[in-house]
């Protein structure tokens, strides 16, 4: 795989589901969420008001029901939404998760013993 | 689309094909109307004559003051009914040079003012009987009218869009808009949306500013003016529904449905597609019934018609500017004779022609109402 990697944790700091670290790289913060024991990587910007993105509330979200009228909530613990103004980004993809249109990088993450690297 | 190109200009009215007026008044009033109630409805057709002031004591219609004092170029529009026949709005069409009119009511614009639903159901009957049988010819579609309907009875609504929907002469499906309660993103609407739909014809909303009596956007109570209320009725009205319709989802639950709203001009859809935008991606948990931007369903489901204008004083490019914005293909012109506030045909196609491209202009003038309302 190309790009440079980066030490940004170790395996215990981002060891459980729900854990996060946000790491400086370069002059860039990334963060790296652990999501159902995978782990992902996001720059710490939101693309809308360049907010710290990543320092939010980690959540699922809103959908219609197949029926038209239950909301039901799902992709819980996948969801990163914007201390500012409540942008919601799938913390798998880095896609916006109400305009596709609207996405920030998704870093690669790997492990190597008990380093934890990101792909930039 | 390429803006301020040379070529490809539409230099004058003439050399466009087809002028539509996509809200061409008509201004019936009761006594025509008690003339169409069916005799199964003698009872309620004599308490509605029994009304010393039908448009109060039946519509509750209360302007704050008098509508357009000393403007009656076409006489008085409550009283004398200058366009309560078809030589008339014939007349006008032949002066402005209008090629096609989509009628639309006037005291019927604030047939959600009735209070008695059965009455609203009467009077949407008759409306749609009079305006068929006095304005609209078999093998013409110069004159087209919408179903008018009662929305304080959605399923009888339903069943006058499916009674008239195939009648000659019937374009589109209007909403008297002002005053509605609920608003229209409310699901108590969906028989009238499913049944626009099952019959293929387009839902307009007219505002009005007979309809302010009561109910939001504007009071009569603390309205001093006329002005005051007719100002802001119009596109406060438009706001309202849009936002309460797209919110609601009601243009991603009805994909086949398109909307158009009237009377409010254009500068306040650039406004409220921002707002809107910003608010679904801020809110997005509240709005989960949408799939894509609110912006997008108003390009893709909406039309506006352009009517009135506005005044921009010395800077009539700016006009041209916010229709940049808003989405030429997105607006229609229209007239809204007889009132006063009318625009002519030139007052939008002078302001355009030298910075919007042919196709554009054709658009407003009157091709994009041809596809909307399916005109020959």
């Amino acid at each position: 795989m190309s790009g440079v990697r980066y030490r940004v944790a170790t395996a215990s700091e981002v060891a459980e589901p729900g854990d996060r670290v946000i790491a400086d790289i370069e002059g860039q913060e990334v963060a790296v969420f652990n999501v159902d024991g995978d782990l992902h990587a996001l720059p710490n910007f939101c693309p809308h008001q360049a907010a710290p993105l990543c320092e939010g509330e980690v959540t699922g979200r809103m959908v219609m029901g197949d029926d038209g009228w239950s909301w039901e909530y799902v992709q819980r613990g996948e969801v990163v939404t914007c201390p500012w103004h409540g942008w919601k980004f799938d913390v798998t993809t880095g896609k916006n998760i109400k305009d596709e249109d609207v996405a920030i990088p998704s870093y690669d993450v790997e492990r190597d013993g008990d380093d934890v690297l990101v792909v930039r | 689309m390429a803006q301020h190109a040379k070529a490809g200009r539409t230099r004058t009215l003439d050399a466009v094909d087809v002028v539509v007026d996509s809200d061409a008044h008509v201004t019936e009033s009761v006594d025509q109307l008690l003339e169409y109630v069916d005799e199964r409805d003698e009872g309620l057709r004599r308490i509605i004559e029994d009304a010393a002031q039908p448009a109060h004591d039946i519509y509750s219609v209360a302007h704050p003051t008098p509508p357009f004092i000393h403007t009656d170029a076409f006489g008085d529009v409550y009283s004398d009914a200058p366009t309560g026949s078809l030589e008339a709005k014939r007349a006008e069409m032949e002066e402005f040079e209008l090629d096609y009119s989509i009628l639309s009511p006037t005291l019927n614009l604030s047939l959600a003012t009735v209070n008695n639903d059965r009455a609203a159901v009467v009077l949407a009957k008759a409306y749609n009987e009079w305006v068929l049988d006095q304005f609209t010819e078999e093998g013409d579609d110069s004159i087209l009218t919408p179903v008018v309907i009662p929305p304080q009875a959605p399923d009888k609504a339903a069943e006058i869009i499916d009674d008239n929907g195939n009648e000659d002469g019937v374009c589109a499906v209007s909403v008297p808009s002002t005053g509605l309660v609920p608003p229209p993103g409310h699901r108590w609407y969906d028989p009238i949306y499913e049944a626009a739909e099952d019959n293929g014809l387009p839902l307009l909303f007219h505002s009005g500013s007979g309809a302010t009596a009561d109910i939001f956007p504007v009071m009569r109570k603390w309205t001093e003016v006329y002005a005051e209320d007719h100002a802001m009725v119009h596109p406060f009205t438009a706001m309202w529904n849009l936002t309460s319709m797209l919110f609601q989802a009601v243009p991603a639950r009805y994909p086949d449905l398109q909307f158009v709203f009237q009377e409010a001009g254009v500068g306040w859809i650039p406004y409220t597609k921002w707002r809107l935008d910003d608010h679904y991606l801020e809110l997005s948990d509240e709005v989960p019934g949408l799939d894509k931007l609110p912006s997008k369903y108003v390009d893709d489901q909406f039309t506006f018609t352009t009517q009135p204008l506005g005044y921009t004083g010395d800077h009539p490019e700016q006009l041209a500017k916010m229709i940049e914005l808003v989405g030429p293909e997105n607006l229609m012109y229209a007239s809204d004779l007889p009132h006063p506030d009318f625009d002519p045909p030139e007052e939008l196609f002078d302001r355009i022609r030298g910075h919007l491209d042919d196709e554009a202009v054709r658009g407003m003038m009157g091709e994009t109402a041809v596809d909307v309302f399916g005109l020959s």
